[in-house]
């Protein structure tokens, strides 16, 4: 296995130490690792060496070396679980502790990558198989962020913890085939360049002297450029080798097309497991860990394929970063959650790491039973759901998209307690198979999917009431997820406005369609993503980023813990990676990839590409793996719907497609797709000229109850209802003895259905009439006044309504409002003569005028004799005139007022209520020897003040008072 | 070569001739579209264009910039004087982006007039575009749209240097169109430039346009009741107003009148009669003679006129300046019948009173008046509750506002 291996890593490792190492990814790490071992100096001997061997091995040899690795992995994995493990068991199990003190603190990963340093750390004061082991399980720290670590952490972890391993693997796998997928479309290439130069150089920065070439990664061309170069040779050999093995996918043919990627890599991966050792079906954990396992694990079998998918996940990373992480993490938390076996791998790592060796060994067989079942095309479906969640978590999230994925990282350690951070997480969270399949669906919606799609997958998730409907659900997702990409619809269809399919009863008739669909799905969800993903880097550029910071956190050596964890992850992943890309996988693969994509790879592998680079060939490889999927036919249908978007492209097949990927992948963009789409075919239109009523949502569904959610994408028609219902749903809440809350919530939702579906009319004036008198009961102003303006619009075109009630209350608030009188003004000369005559708004414009003048007799007079609901908002008043009224009493009255005539003045219920108001507010009271109680006016106007609110609450809103929201009944 | 495409060569000629020999005077009739009557130039060549005239042969010689504004210039001269100014709006804003464009790279202010007529005709335009998307039922956004180009020309114009005289101008018409949208709020962060601005000096700028600033602020002044502040820069516009101009003059008038009455000041009724102002008479005779029910009578009256100028309210709150006549006219009735007694007043003399002016107030309303009038220093004096009496201050019992404020 090793023996081809990279020369680069015999060259800097020892033979020993390569040969363990072989497993790794390790043998990127195994290189690193030796110059760790070695010393900083060494380290950096070892990083220049690579990259001069991989330059001039040219990513052939490279990747030869890689396979050889890959293939070793298992071995490795035996041999390290044997000859590492054994030795290593005192390395491992600092690793693990490593892993835990990392763990404990913030961020998994930061502390996973701490935790690697560590491992480095003491992987150089171990014997070189120590050191392996320590790589090995650096890499399984990386593993948490990213597939190398799983890789790396297989064969540790293996030992420690059948968990970890599963989940990491999964995790792993699920980046390689995505990133197999991805990467032999259009990633892989430039991404690879990117990512694996970078990466490759942070490694060994973090290891060593590496922190300089980290710098130059990001700051530096030119020494990057060395790396870049070995680095991309080594991974156009991957991608050949991947290519082919996409092609030999079509193998698999179960999956078809979205598996394609995963499947070529899967059936390396199987080929590579199986020699390594034909372990049954993994036990403990679900079929969907076993699927990510074999997904993963075959990459890191075939260390060729580990190589890619952790390469190409870096690759990826860089790109994809923000999408895929989070996405991808969630799922894998959720698959390790569902797994049993994760927990206890979690508990494993808790108890003993050192012990792990023996477990490792019956965790790697799980592992590779897992593969496996990979290798048949449902597992390798489930594979490639594992790989694309994996994906999201390993690479990105530890380098890029640190912060997204600390968060899901924490939250998941903050589950499982406090062991691995990163690792628990990914294991605690989901539940079952069945939860595996939705996160995977889940995932991959909000991975590489247009906003508008993930948001139209969400929804349908969201009406699902039970796990069954959860499955058929998915199921029907994935069937016509995959039909829109077969179509090459899925980024021009407008999914806000696409209705939702209905769900049947029960789900469990999907089942059966299940596996291939959904792998194809899958997979091809996985593409999209990667697409969707690299644009997004394209524009938003994180990777460009990222050096800079890279470069002066690594500068400062391996001193710079967290900077340098973060970094060194990725390092030392990548450097597995491109160390372990073995020779057996390469040869074939690569030349079958050859074949295919021949051209381009090669060239751009070698030279330093450019954005525009990467980008052409990244769409060329997508488009060849999408078009890989697709019969000749479909092809052409493809490519002649793509001419629409991109006449100026040059037609590789498929590669149109990958540019409107790319177009979709800025969020604004994607936004814009489906109707630049729809419009492109016609002359352009003005947007003034467009029929946006063809755009007007019409509701299907029927429940008459609906809690109000703000909407954050386009309304699905399938949850808004129409008029009739709507209607129902307003005598429901006008009849219903329910408090303010549920029925200001039903309203909302009421209104909102109203506003997606452009309803305007007397009903629509009934039910925002509704809603402002029962906010108004309730004083709940703000939503008053959302109902009174809308109102204002709708009597402005001329809807009929009570028009005159609602003047009236406009009037009764603009007085209150307006802080100039301008609007005041304003207001009262929109008020025709005929809305004069009316009592309601007559008897506003009489309270505005008392309140204007001061006139507290004639205000409390009015109140008294207000119509409607305008005491609700004189109540607003009160107060102030009240206080108004006594400092101007007070002034003018001498010497004595009696409290009786105020009460009745300023409309008090009676005399002791007014006196315990007028106390409040500072006012003397006498008493008289006739027992009346006197006002001292004279002494009052000195000592008036206004207290502050008794029902004053901190955010200022009595009525969003604790109290009343735990009380509140929907 | 017809007689339509001579005119419009020559059009093309005088155009770029003062155009590029920075010739503001000479340009300036060229721009003013909606000039009536128009200047010769524009008026031939306005009767010469038709919808599908290619005139692109003509704009070959000059650069993109002038080719471009000329091109959008004649377009929308075209569709002005064809009666679709919805059309020409857009098409006179296309030509104005490309002048002021231009106007931002001259060192000097050379183009400061032609500026100004933009900055005219663009509102002018607007309005009637307005006028039109109205009438066919569709969004009237032009004027908003002519308010942020406007904001775009202070922009360039709000430098060091020679320009920033414009400054102003642009400001007024600015505000022309915010009152006008009733967007006054707009108007502040204009204010605010114009008052702060280092590179502002108030006095350097054209008095024209400094009274019509003083003008816009004092109406805004007047809404916000800042009485002493509206009379302030009112009185300035009046003063320093061309004489000549009574529209403008009757402009001020109109809101220096009610501002001045809030302080105490009453006009000659001469001066509302020069001035067309008739609906103050009533409130003025209500201010003598404390007469409220005349004061209400000239509110409902002329409630429209004084709703859409805005001073209704203003005028509203000469009430309780009626109500201290009145009081006044009382007091001084006692005191011609028994000085003694007569800085006491007896409720149910005033509730009679009230009677008289056919005003329906009982006993409690006219205590809670009485009580409001000493409270805003309109009598001084106190109420004694018990026997329903005010007692007033044997000295100066009714003060004069004097140009303060009610209440101060």
């Amino acid at each position: 296995m090793d023996l081809e291996s990279n020369s680069v890593e015999k060259q800097q490792t020892e033979g020993g130490g390569q040969e363990h190492h072989p497993s790794m990814y390790p043998s990127a790490m195994p290189g690193h690792q030796p110059g760790i071992l070695a010393a900083r100096p060494a380290t950096v001997e070892w990083n220049y060496p690579r990259a001069n061997a991989s330059s001039l091995e040219n990513g052939i040899p490279s990747i030869s070396g890689y396979h050889d690795d890959q293939r070793t992995k298992d071995p490795a994995a035996f041999q390290d679980g044997k000859s590492a493990l054994s030795s290593t068991g005192a390395s491992t199990t600092h690793d693990y502790s490593a892993y835990i003190n990392n763990q404990n603190p913030a961020d998994p990963y930061s502390h996973a990558y701490q935790s690697q340093y560590y491992n480095y750390q003491h992987s150089t004061t171990d014997s070189s198989h120590q050191q392996v082991g320590i790589v090995q399980d650096t890499g399984a720290t990386y593993q948490p962020l990213s597939s190398f670590q799983n890789a790396s952490s297989y064969p540790q972890t293996n030992y420690s913890s059948t968990y970890y391993n599963p989940g990491d693997y999964q995790t792993t796998a699920g980046y390689q085939p995505q990133a197999a997928g991805y990467q032999s479309s259009d990633y892989t290439q430039q991404t690879n360049a990117w990512n694996n130069g970078n990466y490759a150089s942070h490694q060994y920065s973090a290891y060593s002297v590496p922190d300089a070439n980290a710098a130059q990664y990001s700051s530096s061309p030119a020494v990057d450029a060395t790396h870049y170069q070995q680095q991309y040779g080594q991974w156009p050999g991957y991608y050949n080798q991947t290519a082919p093995d996409v092609m030999c996918a079509p193998g698999t043919e179960h999956m078809a097309r979205s598996s394609v990627s995963g499947g070529s890599s899967l059936p390396d991966l199987n080929q590579g497991y199986p020699a390594k050792s034909n372990q049954p079906p993994p036990p403990g954990t679900t079929s969907w860990r076993q699927d990510p396992p074999a997904s993963s694990s075959p990459y890191f079998q075939g260390k060729d394929v580990a190589g890619f998918s952790q390469t190409n996940d870096w690759q990826n990373r860089p790109l994809v970063f923000g999408n895929t992480p989070r996405a991808q993490a969630p799922p894998h938390f959720q698959q390790t959650l569902g797994s049993p076996t994760f927990v206890s791998v979690d508990e494993q790592r808790k108890t003993g790491y050192a012990k792990s060796p023996k477990m490792p060994f019956t965790p790697p067989g799980q592992v590779r039973p897992n593969f496996r079942p990979a290798l048949n095309p449902l597992p390798t479906l489930e594979g490639l759901r594992g790989s694309k969640f994996q994906i999201p978590t390993n690479p990105r999230i530890a380098t890029n998209l640190a912060f997204s994925v600390s968060k899901t990282d924490k939250e998941s350690a903050e589950k499982d307690a406090s062991i691995a951070p990163a690792y628990i997480n990914v294991s605690v969270p989901s539940s079952t198979g069945e939860g595996t399949s939705h996160d995977s669906s889940q995932s991959l919606a909000k991975g590489a999917f247009p906003p508008s799609l993930r948001a139209y997958v969400e929804r349908s998730f969201a009406r699902c009431k039970d796990d069954a409907q959860r499955l058929s659900n998915q199921n029907i997702l994935k069937e016509i997820i995959t039909k829109a990409t077969a179509d090459g619809t899925l980024f021009t269809q407008d999914w806000d406005t696409e209705p939702l399919f209905t769900l049947p009863a029960t789900s469990a008739d999907n089942v059966s369609k299940g596996p291939q669909i959904s792998f194809s799905l899958l997979s091809l969800n996985k593409l999209k993503r990667s697409p969707s993903r690299r644009a997004k880097s394209r524009w938003e550029p994180v990777v460009e980023e990222k050096p800079p910071v890279l470069t002066t956190n690594l500068n400062p050596v391996a001193s710079d813990s967290t900077i340098l964890n973060r970094f060194t992850p990725k390092t030392v992943a990548e450097a597995k990676f491109a160390m372990p890309p073995s020779s057996t996988f390469r040869s074939p693969r690569k030349q079958a990839k050859k074949t295919r994509f021949s051209d381009p790879y090669p060239v751009q592998n070698g030279g330093v590409s450019s954005d525009s680079d990467k980008d052409q060939e990244l769409t060329k490889l997508l488009s060849g793996a999408i078009s890989m999927v697709d019969s000749p036919e479909e092809r052409r249908k493809r490519e002649h719907r793509s001419k629409r978007f991109e006449k100026s492209q040059e037609g590789k097949a498929g590669g149109h497609k990958n540019k409107a990927f790319r177009a979709g992948g800025g969020r604004n963009k994607k936004s814009k797709i489906p109707f630049t789409a729809k419009f492109d075919d016609a002359p352009r239109l003005a947007v003034e000229d467009m029929d946006w009523d063809s755009f007007t949502v019409r509701g299907t569904c029927q429940e008459i109850e609906k809690r109000y959610l703000r909407l954050t994408s386009a309304p699905d028609p399938s949850t808004v209802r129409p008029e009739g219902v709507l209607e129902k749903a307003l005598a429901l809440v006008q009849s219903t003895p329910k408090n303010y809350l549920y029925k200001c919530d039903q309203l909302k939702s009421i209104r909102q259905d109203l506003t997606v579906q452009r309803i305007r009319n007397e009903f629509t004036v009934k039910v925002y009439e509704t809603h402002a008198r029962l906010a108004l009961e309730a004083g709940d102003l703000p939503e008053f006044n959302q109902c009174q303006s809308q109102l204002k619009t709708l009597y402005g075109e001329g809807i009929n309504g009570c028009h005159f009630e609602f003047a009236a209350y406009n009037l009764l608030c603009v007085i209150r409002h307006s802080s100039t009188n301008r609007e005041l003004v304003a207001s009262m000369a929109r008020l025709t003569p005929v809305a004069k005559r009316d009592e309601a708004v007559k008897h506003a414009l009489q309270v505005r005028a008392a309140v204007t003048a001061g006139n507290y007799v004639l205000f409390f007079r009015l109140y008294k004799k207000a119509p409607n609901l305008s005491p609700c908002l004189m109540d607003l008043y009160v107060e102030k005139m009240r206080f108004e009224a006594i400092k101007c009493m007070s002034k003018s009255y001498r010497p004595t007022v009696p409290v009786s005539f105020v009460s009745q003045i300023l409309g008090f219920s009676d005399g002791e209520d007014c006196a315990d108001w007028l106390r409040a507010h500072g006012a003397a009271i006498t008493a008289h020897a006739d027992g009346n109680l006197l006002v001292d006016s004279k002494a009052t106007a000195a000592g008036l003040y206004m207290p502050e609110p008794d029902d004053a609450v901190p955010h200022g809103d009595s009525n969003l008072a604790v109290d009343d929201f735990f009380t509140a009944k929907f | 070569m017809s007689e339509a495409q001579r005119s419009v060569a020559e059009f093309i000629r005088r155009f770029s001739d003062a155009y590029i020999l920075q010739d503001g005077p000479f340009l300036t009739p060229l721009i003013a579209v909606s000039s009536c009557p128009p200047s010769p130039a524009l008026f031939s060549v306005a009767n010469s264009l038709s919808p599908n005239q290619d005139w692109g042969r003509f704009l070959k010689p000059f650069d993109a910039q002038l080719g471009e504004i000329v091109n959008h210039h004649l377009r929308a001269i075209q569709f002005f004087y064809s009666g679709r100014y919805a059309d020409a709006y857009s098409a006179f804003e296309k030509s104005a982006n490309v002048f002021l464009q231009e106007f931002r790279n001259w060192e000097t202010a050379w183009a400061l007039q032609p500026l100004y007529t933009i900055a005219y005709e663009i509102r002018v335009l607007a309005e009637k575009a307005d006028q039109e998307l109205a009438s066919h039922g569709k969004n009237p956004e032009k004027l908003k749209g002519a308010g942020s180009f406007l904001m775009k020309v202070f922009g360039a114009l709000a430098t060091k240097g020679p320009k920033r005289v414009g400054a102003l101008h642009v400001t007024c018409q600015l505000f022309k169109i915010y009152f006008k949208l009733g967007t006054v709020h707009l108007c502040r962060s204009v204010i605010r430039s114009i008052e702060t601005a280092r590179i502002f000096d108030f006095e350097e700028f054209p008095l024209r346009d400094k009274v019509t600033y003083m003008y816009y602020t004092g109406r805004l002044e007047v809404y916000n009741e800042n009485f002493l502040a509206a009379d302030q820069k009112l009185t300035y516009a009046l003063t320093h107003c061309n004489p000549k101009r009574t529209s403008n003059i009757r402009m001020i008038v109109k809101y220096l009148v009610p501002v001045k009455l809030s302080l105490g000041i009453l006009p000659k009724e001469s001066l509302l009669e020069r001035c067309n102002l008739p609906e103050y008479l009533n409130a003025v005779q209500a201010l003598k003679r404390g007469d409220i029910r005349l004061l209400r009578r000239a509110l409902s009256e002329h409630e429209d006129r004084f709703l859409k100028s805005g001073v209704y309210l203003v005028i509203e709150k000469l009430e309780l300046q009626v109500y201290q006549r009145m009081m006044k006219k009382i007091y001084m009735l006692q005191k011609l019948k028994d000085p003694a007694k007569a800085h006491q007043v007896k409720m149910e003399v005033v509730v009679k009173a009230s009677r008289w002016l056919e005003m329906d107030m009982d006993i409690d309303e006219v205590e809670c008046i009485m009580a409001i009038l000493i409270y805003k220093n309109l009598m001084k004096g106190y109420f004694a509750h018990k026997s329903k009496v005010v007692v007033l201050s044997k000295q100066d019992p009714f003060p004069k506002l004097n140009g303060k404020p009610v209440g101060d």
